[in-house]
């Protein structure tokens, strides 16, 4: 029974932590068709401006507040100096953003002098039913997670400039022709995007602690997760989301844990062969 | 200025010709230069040829924390040489290679302190896939003297190398047995899946069971797995008395957050980590390790009884104050034992010839270093030295047990 508690916790904590940092990431790729190989180093800038704010003495949730405001800034620029140059050229973008991942990676491993650093949660402590142990900080990211997915879905579902994003998506010629401006809505995905990164970045880094390569530990299962939920909708992320970050933290409790991260690529690739489009195409 | 440019005559501070010249040198400089550079003695004393002394370690990279410690380590010693009036009458130059945590960009830039700079030692190498990877082409195709600073497994044994960080027998043989007088019978070996945890754990597993414990959980992970749930709460379950962890960062933080969260500290459990350090106290908020317990030859504490610990420490917080810390699981004390052993090699030997030098550190001796004296096991390559045991408290760690007198590596 503890056990078993304990698993389903853990596994729904993890999956959370997936849904916040590929949600941008799923964003990005649907709405614009590029694969923002930054986005982990978004995550990453999310989880060095929290730091920053706390070693200024600040208390953590102040970076918190901050970081998704810091992260879109920054995602803003540089969306206006580099990517929009490449939406044509797909491939280029994805060079362009790896180029851009690089440097800010390198660039916080110079400023954290490439050491691991840890930043407290601002809710502390853990509490107990059945015997079984959870952690306070986990349980409020499950509630941020559930919350930011149900605004994301209104915004896009319920909204004029949901409607305009999904019309841009569906066809841009005609969005442009109706009097819609798709660079300012690209523009604004993107920045919206890198906000949900930072986001995930200011969340996570008290459970992972802040160092240069936290982002990439996302990257690869974070494209793995659109791939798997269907890229082009914003249902698709969340549930290719959920699925891989459930996947990941449950298949330990199975087997051999040096086993499981492989086997979660394989049962992947198996089902994107017989499910080519995805859990919702 | 905006005339200037309407006109089309832009300023001519950067003309075409000089870029093109400096683009020329710039590509120059890089293509025989990048990854290793030269730091040379700026002091009075400094002679025209001086001792060429080769740092092969990871300045950048994932572990260029340990790395930047060695390179200070190393600057500090060899200032010192040099300050004193250098070793036969010449002055030392440090010549820098970046191993950058990756063995095939570490193999060129040592190939280059080899062949290029023609170093007469080298020092350096944090991991020991690192050490594998450039020790053919410093000690076989190099013939040059190669001095390893870093704690590792202990079963190097390659003729001109030199280990002067501790082996897993100087950490664990006591360590072991008071673990479990100290923590319990029933171990947990939590592990990152390469060589070095796969040794400590080979090790550490005989130990348990030759002094009446057992090892209740051994498994193995990819190094850079973040989240342990499943782990944690096996260890939880099966009432694990001991966590033997040898999960390295990033994966070594989330681990023990997760153990403290799900209450192991809090039920009275022991941690032990044979890595941790003052460089490693960052990586959690002081409740989540508080009790982790190692040994190693040196920890910031011992220069409370120990006066020439304190002056090494305190000349390294002097000359690099910040955030890389001079801690022994950098690999920092082997650093500046390996330069001051071979130091007096190098004197008792009268040249740079590398069978005098090998034949004269092979029972070289300092009666000062961190964590007290040391001396190389005749025949054996490897130091014997003072070992402690540590604790974290609040933060810092406290020495709790320490060794009667110099600990044998049992090695080779």
């Amino acid at each position: 029974m503890e056990s078993t508690l304990n698993a389903t916790f853990e596994v729904l904590s993890f999956g959370a932590v997936f849904v916040l940092v590929v949600l941008g990431l799923g964003i990005v790729a649907g709405m614009m068709g590029i694969f923002n190989f930054a986005h982990g180093d978004f995550v990453l800038l999310g989880a060095y401006t929290t730091y920053l704010v706390y070693s200024l003495g600040l208390p953590v949730w102040l970076g918190m507040l901050a970081a998704p405001l810091v992260v879109a800034a920054i995602g803003f620029v540089l969306e206006r100096l580099v990517i929009r140059r490449f939406y044509v050229i797909p491939v280029i973008a994805m060079v362009a953003t790896y180029a851009l991942g690089l440097i800010i990676r390198e660039g916080v491993r110079g400023l954290i002098g490439g050491l691991y650093l840890s930043v407290p949660e601002p809710i502390v402590g853990s509490f107990t039913v059945a015997g079984a142990h959870f952690s306070r900080w986990r349980l409020a990211i499950i509630v941020i997670a559930v919350t930011v997915t149900i605004t994301g879905y209104f915004l896009l579902t319920r909204t004029s400039f949901g409607l305009r994003v999904r019309a841009a998506l569906d066809n841009p010629s005609l969005a442009r022709a109706s009097g819609i401006s798709t660079s300012a809505l690209y523009a604004a995905t993107f920045t919206v995007g890198a906000g949900l990164a930072g986001l995930a970045g200011a969340l996570v880094v008290p459970l992972f602690s802040l160092f240069a390569d936290l982002g990439i530990h996302f990257l690869i299962l974070g494209f793995l997760a659109i791939l798997i939920g269907g890229i082009g909708t914003f249902q698709g992320s969340i549930a290719g989301a959920a699925t891989v970050g459930a996947l990941s933290a449950a298949l330990p409790w199975a087997v051999a844990p040096v086993l499981a991260d492989a086997l979660v690529f394989v049962i992947a690739v198996v089902f994107i062969k017989f499910r080519p489009k995805g859990l919702i195409a | 200025m905006c005339d200037q440019i309407a006109d089309g005559v832009i300023a001519s501070r950067v003309s075409r010709r000089r870029f093109l010249h400096s683009a020329a040198w710039m590509s120059g400089a890089v293509a025989t230069g990048a990854g290793s550079w030269v730091l040379q003695p700026p002091w009075a004393n400094a002679a025209a040829t001086p001792i060429k002394v080769g740092i092969a370690t990871d300045l950048t990279g994932a572990i260029a924390y340990a790395g930047n410690a060695n390179a200070n380590a190393a600057r500090m010693v060899v200032k010192d040489i040099n300050d004193a009036g250098g070793i036969l009458g010449r002055s030392i130059a440090l010549f820098f290679a970046d191993t950058a945590s990756n063995e095939s960009i570490a193999v060129s830039n040592v190939r280059r302190l080899i062949q290029r700079d023609k170093v007469d030692l080298v020092l350096g190498g944090i991991t020991s896939s690192m050490r594998n990877a450039i020790k053919d082409v410093i000690v076989t195709r190099g013939k040059t003297l190669y001095i390893y600073p870093e704690q590792y497994e202990g079963k190097e044994c390659t003729p001109y190398l030199f280990c002067t960080g501790p082996t897993l027998s100087q950490q664990c043989d006591r360590f072991i047995p008071w673990l479990i007088k100290n923590g319990g019978r029933r171990f947990a070996l939590p592990a990152a899946n390469y060589v070095f945890p796969r040794a400590v754990n080979e090790h550490t597993r005989k130990l348990i069971e030759n002094n009446g414990g057992e090892v209740i959980l051994e498994e193995y992970y990819p190094v850079g797995q973040i989240e342990y749930g499943a782990t944690v709460s096996r260890i939880m379950t099966n009432n694990v008395e001991v966590v033997l962890n040898t999960i390295i960062p990033p994966g070594a933080g989330p681990f023990l957050k997760q153990l403290h969260e799900a209450g192991f500290g809090r039920r009275g459990g022991r941690l032990a980590c044979l890595y941790y350090d003052e460089a490693s106290l960052n990586i959690n908020e002081p409740q989540e390790i508080e009790g982790m317990a190692n040994c190693l030859d040196y920890f910031r504490a011992v220069t409370s009884e120990d006066p020439a610990s304190a002056r090494i420490q305190a000349e390294y917080d002097r000359e690099f104050p910040g955030r890389i810390l001079f801690a022994a699981g950098t690999g920092a004390t082997g650093m500046y034992r390996g330069l001051k052993l071979w130091e007096l090699a190098v004197k008792e030997a009268g040249n740079l010839d590398r069978e005098h030098v090998a034949a004269a550190l092979d029972h070289a001796k300092i009666s000062e270093g961190p964590g007290g004296p040391a001396e190389m096991v005749p025949g054996k390559r490897h130091c014997k030295m003072n070992m402690y045991t540590a604790v974290a408290k609040n933060g810092n760690f406290e020495i709790v047990a320490r060794s009667e007198g110099l600990v044998d590596p049992m090695a080779c």
